[in-house]
């Protein structure tokens, strides 16, 4: 049977289970990263692709919401096997007791010791068996989640959408506002050849050089550097009030980036998430500078999945016209030059 | 070897259509199904209902095209699809080779329009029926079919006159009499009648005094519609013989067993599917359960055995 659909259209490797917080740690102002044991989503999921998430066991909110993979990793406390999916598990009753299970830890969230260990050979590690997801806390289910405990459970169904394809360049340069940095912590140790993802395990070419421009509101919301100035990665900053780094744009230091790279004569390429208003601007940098430019969409999403057709972006196709396409399936990275913005 | 007879019989007849259990997935809610295929066991679905098609492309309306409100959903998709045309060459061949019913939902904006697409699906492998979406909100003429119970019986009689296929007709709760437009359902020649669609709703941010639906009004779905459906199949049920299958919130086994004590003889799963998306294949297997529960050996068995009060 051939596919009729081209797979990347579809969530051809999703899994649906219910699973248990492991760690809900802040990172920043507002800031928090959740740890959940599910190791088939581990070992699946890609840089760039992400999974749906909604509190268990409740209507409010009712929907899932959108996180992408910040980094998949192996906990200890996570079952090495996943208990059966959430048909055993999520009560089929409406009168359900609360999602509520034994806590394996009762301690509130604690700021600090967020610890990302990356292994200094991508081949000597176990195999990942839960899954890091950094949160920005914004509305209904995000004021929730970061008062969540280890113990408590979650639904959790992916991993989803088509991720960062392999970069072929030998200058990477990621550039994130806000919260748009989450997919780039995996995306650079995988370039770097820390770390591998995906099953098979994916293989990509080896880059020589990662810049990471990184903008925030102030330097209390800047999240993690350290996590990628430990794998090496070279991090500019720039803060909206000049708390730290760079005051005003990030896409500033993006423009000053590929100055730089263009006297060197390398041949970058860029990656980009964020608020829309900074990636179509960054999207115009790099085509100034005939950079290829990949942007990651946060279109708001209902399923996440391909089913409800909530989540369409303005995508241009070869005829020169554009069509409405599903972020969630079709993107949601897109190449910078196709988005009608 | 001797063969025992199974434990409880799931499966239900609407009209010519016969089901191996009355667990269906709802036009809208289920894309065309590929996308389900790693997180339900297609095979084990009643039956599978994908994306309403239209005789031409839709882009369909400009977003945001859904807002969650409390318990509910609201959307104004406004029938994105490719057109009839190239659901038949690129959704079809997949469908077809499911083990599963597949019923095709269609929208006309003219009764010769859905008697166009009738006439298009009928000779397609794979199609075991098709469902009349007269009934869907955001387009406008949409609603039209579902308001009037003579028009809705002349578009159920007209796509009646060119198929032999199950033709079942999926009505709106936004009329003051649901019983009389599925009267003229029924007597147009229906095999099932489908309650319900969408609500008409709104949804407004009054910081920035503006809509937040891109179509300023849409539909609401999801738990916060269940008693509305609940109402709209027991009234129907009271006035029409034509089997009925019941949409409108269900999100576990509990609201599947209310839709059918109270008159459906099969469901559909709509919102659910977006935040539960195993959700079907889950009821399907705990349907038997709760059958035992209610004392009953098959479906057919309980539907609309809802008892009088005092
Ligand atoms: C692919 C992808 C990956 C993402 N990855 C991350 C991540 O790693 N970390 C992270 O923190 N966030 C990420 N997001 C964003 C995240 O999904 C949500 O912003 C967040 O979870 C908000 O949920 P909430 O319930 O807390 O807020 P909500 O209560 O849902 O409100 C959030 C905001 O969205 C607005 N909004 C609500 N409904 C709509 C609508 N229908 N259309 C448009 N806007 C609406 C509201 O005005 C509000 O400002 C990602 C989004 C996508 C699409
Ligand atoms: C986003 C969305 C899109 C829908 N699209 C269709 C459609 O194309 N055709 C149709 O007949 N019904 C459509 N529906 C209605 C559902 O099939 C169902 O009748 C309704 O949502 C009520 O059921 P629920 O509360 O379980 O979702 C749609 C519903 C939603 C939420
Ligand atoms: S979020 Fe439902 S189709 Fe993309």
């Amino acid at each position: 049977m051939a596919a009729l659909l081209h797979a990347p259209y579809c969530a051809d490797q999703a899994t649906q289970r219910t699973v248990t917080v492991l760690e809900n740690v802040r990172l920043a102002r507002d800031t928090y990263r959740v740890r959940f044991g599910f190791p088939e989503l581990a070992r699946r999921i890609t840089p760039g692709q992400f999974l749906m998430l909604r509190l268990a066991g409740g209507a409010d909110p009712l929907l899932g919401r959108p996180l992408a993979l910040y980094d998949a990793v192996h906990d200890p406390l996570a079952a090495q096997e996943s208990p059966p999916p959430s048909t055993a598990q999520t009560s089929m009753s409406s009168q359900s007791p609360t999602a509520f299970q034994s806590p394996v830890a009762s301690q509130s969230p604690v700021e600090g010791q967020a610890q990302t260990s990356f292994p200094s050979s991508a081949s000597s590690s176990p195999a990942p068996n839960a899954v890091d997801v950094v949160y920005l806390v914004k509305g209904r289910m995000t004021s929730r989640l970061m008062h969540y405990l280890p113990g408590q459970t979650l639904d959790v169904w992916g991993p989803l959408g088509n991720g960062f394809p392999p970069q072929e360049t030998d200058h990477l340069v990621m550039v994130a506002g806000g919260i748009g940095q989450t997919p780039f912590l995996a995306l650079a140790a995988e370039h770097l050849g820390l770390r591998r993802y995906g099953e098979p395990a994916r293989q990509v070419p080896r880059v020589k050089r990662v810049t990471f421009c990184y903008g925030a509101r102030s330097a209390g919301y800047l999240a993690a550097v350290e996590d990628f100035e430990r794998l090496g990665v070279e991090v500019k900053i720039a803060t909206d009030d000049g708390s730290r780094g760079r005051r005003g744009f990030v896409t500033e230091l993006l423009r000053e980036t590929l100055a730089e790279a263009g006297t060197v004569g390398s041949r970058p390429r860029v990656v980009c998430c964020g608020p829309e208003a900074m990636m179509e601007r960054a999207a115009a940098i790099a085509a100034e500078f005939a950079a290829p430019c990949q942007v990651s969409l946060e279109t708001p999403m209902a399923c996440g999945i391909g089913i409800c057709f909530t989540c369409v972006a303005k995508v241009r196709d070869d005829q020169g016209g554009w069509d409405y396409k599903r972020t969630c399936v079709e993107g949601p990275i897109f190449d910078a030059e196709r988005i009608e913005w | 070897m001797s063969i025992t007879a199974p434990p409880c019989n799931l499966s239900v007849q609407l009209g010519r259509l016969k089901l191996a259990n009355p667990i269906l997935v709802a036009s809208g809610t289920f894309g065309y199904a590929r996308e389900m295929e790693s997180l339900v066991q297609l095979r084990k679905l009643g039956g599978i209902l994908p994306k309403t098609v239209t005789r031409f492309p839709r882009a369909g309306n400009a977003p945001w095209r859904t807002v969650e409100t409390a318990a509910g959903l609201l959307n104004s998709i406004g029938l994105d699809n490719d057109g009839v045309d190239e659901f038949i060459r690129g959704h079809m061949p997949y469908l077809a080779t499911l083990e599963t019913p597949v019923i095709v939902s269609v929208a006309g904006k003219t009764a010769d329009e859905f008697v166009e697409l009738a006439r298009l699906l009928d000779p397609v492998p794979g199609v075991a029926g098709l469902e009349l979406n007269v009934s869907c909100p955001n387009v406008s003429g949409g609603i039209d079919f579902g308001a009037d119970p003579a028009a809705c019986e002349r578009v159920v009689a007209s796509v009646r006159q060119v198929t032999q296929l199950p033709v079942l007709a999926k009505l709106t709760p936004n009329v003051t009499r649901i019983a009389d437009v599925a009267r003229g359902a029924e007597a147009g020649g229906a095999d099932a009648i489908c309650l319900i669609n969408t609500v008409l709703g709104m949804a407004v941010d009054w910081r920035r005094r503006r809509p937040l639906l891109g179509n300023v009004v849409g539909g609401l779905s999801g738990p916060a519609i269940k008693p509305i459906a609940l109402r709209c199949v027991h009234q129907v049920a009271a006035a029409v013989k034509t089997p009925l299958v019941g949409i409108g919130g269900i999100s576990n086994l509990d609201d599947v067993m209310e839709f059918l004590v109270t008159g459906a003889s099969a469901i559909q799963v709509g919102t659910a599917n977006y935040f539960d998306p195993s959700l079907s294949e889950r009821l399907v297997d705990a349907l038997p359960g709760a059958l035992a529960e209610a004392g009953v050996a098959s479906v057919v068995d309980l539907v609309g055995t809802l008892r009088r009060n005092g």
